[in-house]
């Protein structure tokens, strides 16, 4: 097993254990705790994409998601002033209906991809260069990124009404 | 480049934009007329839209965006929708407690979404296009804050959506990873290698799973119900015909152009969920009360017809599908305009609230009793004939796959079902339980437009099927494997 493969394996585990903090740590039940393990869910996430060559995607996962986003997350957590969540009974008739759907197509994936011819699709088009992805992103790629830019102006809208106080 | 193309979605983008922006200069009580100037404006554009040339296959961006006889053919259908939806809006705005100017300008977005997936090429903008309209439909189920029940329609879309988006990324990603492109009319030209190649087929499927939530067909169908009772009956109208319409025509350019051979083996298990559709929203439905609970689970029966046409993947089925779909926008938004001005005096939507609507406006109880009855699918109205052509279609297709005839079948159990509840409603207005108050409803001029164009279109469609069904499958040519 080469270097890269042992870092793809060992940054795949600790995304999946530290996404799994997040929504159901047996320690904690505090909010900023879930939030923290996803700052670093995004961190080794980065790491992924850093052994894919997407360097780009890597630094920009680092600012934007673990940086930014995060740092907003936090604050609405601690404007809000959100206590420890309670823990909740779920009935064992939801929960078995949950594990056999989530299983089930666990088992799915799983199969299909030990069962496809792997790397039959495409080749990397753009090694990680941020000129290129540029200018795929206002060539190609420009109606769905405009898309999303409405997309953007849409939610704000909505959670300022949805939010907004007075119902005036 | 051709940026012209997309002109039809800019002007939408643009009015949006610009009914933003016109809230701050219109005193408040004209505020409700902005909905009328807005109807207006995309009534304008869907006139437009027939001079926009699609005789032929245009594309920009890469194909990654297509201007061709379907595309159109979906675009005239959502501006037509969202036209009567805005019109709708406005006789619901003193339900609205606030930002009433909003709500018209993020119906205005929800609708330009909708016309990009009508023209949607590749996986990208088809993914881009959905969120917009669906990230906009989660604001405008959870507008009325000041009820309980349209904040929990809104967390319960919210959850499933953003549940069924996640599934379909994932699914995208692994069609990517196995086909190497984004672009519809790329994989079709691979899809003979790729049919072996069970990544891509896991992608496939769950791309499947995505749209299917959209349509609100079989496993997928849980949130229908609750979503659309707690929604204000406008953002309801809006669901169940545009979502539902930019669902259908994604599964059309995916079925039919992304990878018709996987369809055709798939063929199985789209006819068990159309069989699983309609008979668990048709019997579901026979004890609602809530009317607009039963427009839910009787949406559920439609998806599970319109189905029936994706899987029978012959020319008559596409066509049938756009053609029933037509009948649908009619027929549904005729049943919610009623609903709207009915029950405006009532809190609920209970079917009782109907009672002696024949004596308190005769208008709004014919259009009903129009709606009920083509949706139930009895001549002379659209929707006999729609589902009529579905059932052809179906047929078509039983002699090489025998499960098409028990389809069938089912389908038509499923009609006879349905008649059931929806005479429940005629019987609702004409033979109330108990004795209703008959104050006379006045019916605002532009309802009253809306609703004869409601009803001229089921009668057309029902008794003169030649001249649509020519464009319908006109449209349906396009695609890429019924050439």
């Amino acid at each position: 097993m080469s270097a890269p493969d042992l870092l793809f394996y060992l940054f795949a585990g600790l995304t999946l254990l530290s996404a799994l903090l997040v929504v159901a740590n047996p320690f904690s039940r505090n909010p900023v705790t879930s939030a923290m393990f996803l700052v670093l869910t995004m961190v080794f996430l980065s790491g992924l994409f850093v052994l894919l060559h997407a360097f780009f995607l890597a630094a920009v996962q680092i600012l934007v998601y673990a940086g930014a986003v995060m740092v907003l997350f936090l604050f609405v957590i601690m404007l809000l002033d959100v206590k420890e969540e309670e823990r909740r009974r779920i009935k064992a008739f939801s929960l078995g209906l949950g594990a056999t759907g989530v299983g089930g197509l666990f088992l799915l994936i799983v199969i299909s991809i030990f069962k496809g011819e792997s790397g039959a699709g495409g080749y990397p088009r753009i090694e990680g260069s941020t000129f290129e992805l540029g200018r795929l992103l206002f060539t190609n790629y420009l109606l769905p990124f405009e898309i999303v830019s409405v997309l953007l102006l849409v939610a704000m809208v909505g959670a300022i009404l949805l939010s907004k106080k007075d119902l005036k | 480049m051709n940026t012209s193309l997309i002109s039809l979605e800019l002007a939408v983008v643009g009015l949006g934009l610009a009914f933003l922006l016109l809230d701050l200069w219109t005193p408040a009580e004209l505020k409700r007329q902005l909905g009328h100037a807005a109807a207006v404006c995309t009534a304008l554009l869907f006139v437009f839209s027939f001079f926009v040339d699609a005789s032929y296959v245009r594309e920009a961006f890469a194909s990654a965006y297509v201007m061709d006889p379907l595309a159109i053919y979906f675009k005239r259908f959502f501006l037509l929708a969202g036209t009567i939806v805005l019109v709708l809006q406005v006789q619901y705005a003193d339900r609205i407690k606030s930002g009433i100017s909003e709500y018209y300008s993020l119906t205005l977005f929800a609708l330009a979404g909708m016309m990009f997936t009508a023209s949607a090429m590749n996986f990208a903008v088809m993914f881009a296009s959905l969120e917009l309209v669906t990230i906009t439909l989660y604001v405008l189920t959870s507008f009325q804050r000041n009820r309980l029940e349209s904040l929990e329609a809104g967390v319960k879309y919210l959850i499933m959506g953003g549940l069924a988006s996640a599934l379909m990324v994932f699914g995208i990603a692994f069609v990517y990873g196995s086909a190497g492109s984004f672009v519809f009319i790329d994989i079709y030209e691979k899809s003979s290698t790729l049919i072996g190649n069970s990544v891509f087929l896991i992608g496939l499927l769950l791309v499947l799973v995505g749209l299917a939530f959209k349509i609100a067909a079989f496993p997928y169908q849980i949130w229908a119900p609750d979503v659309y009772q707690g929604s204000p009956a406008p953002t309801t109208a809006l669901l169940a015909v545009g979502s539902k319409a930019a669902g259908i025509v994604l599964l059309l350019r995916i079925i039919y152009g992304v990878a018709p051979g996987v369809m055709h083996q798939w063929a199985p298990v789209l006819i068990a969920i159309s069989a699983i559709s309609i008979l668990y929203g048709n019997l579901c439905a026979i004890a609602q009360t809530s009317l607009k609970r039963l427009f839910g689970y009787s949406s559920i029966a439609h998806a599970g017809y319109l189905l029936l046409g994706l899987a029978a993947l012959n020319a008559t089925g596409a066509s049938a599908v756009l053609y029933y779909l037509t009948g649908y926008l009619f027929t549904v938004l005729a049943g919610f305009a009623v609903l709207v001005v009915a029950l405006q005096q009532l809190d609920s939507d209970d079917l009782s609230g109907l009672a002696g609507l024949n004596e308190r406006s005769p208008l709004l109880a014919t259009a009903m009793t129009m709606s009920m009855v083509s949706l139930a699918g009895i001549p002379p109205l659209a929707g006999f004939f729609g589902k009529f052509l579905l059932f052809k279609a179906a047929l078509e297709e039983g002699a090489m796959q025998p499960a098409f005839y028990w389809l069938v079948a089912v389908a038509i159990v499923g009609v006879v079902i349905s008649i059931w509840y929806y005479f429940n409603v005629i019987r609702a207005i004409y033979w109330p339980r108990q004795k209703a108050d008959l104050t006379p409803i006045t019916v605002p001029l532009p309802i009253k437009a809306t609703l004869a164009l409601c009803m001229a279109g089921m009668l057309f469609l029902g008794i003169f099927p030649s001249i649509p069904l020519e464009l319908t499958s006109r449209a349906a040519a396009v695609l890429p494997w019924l050439h």
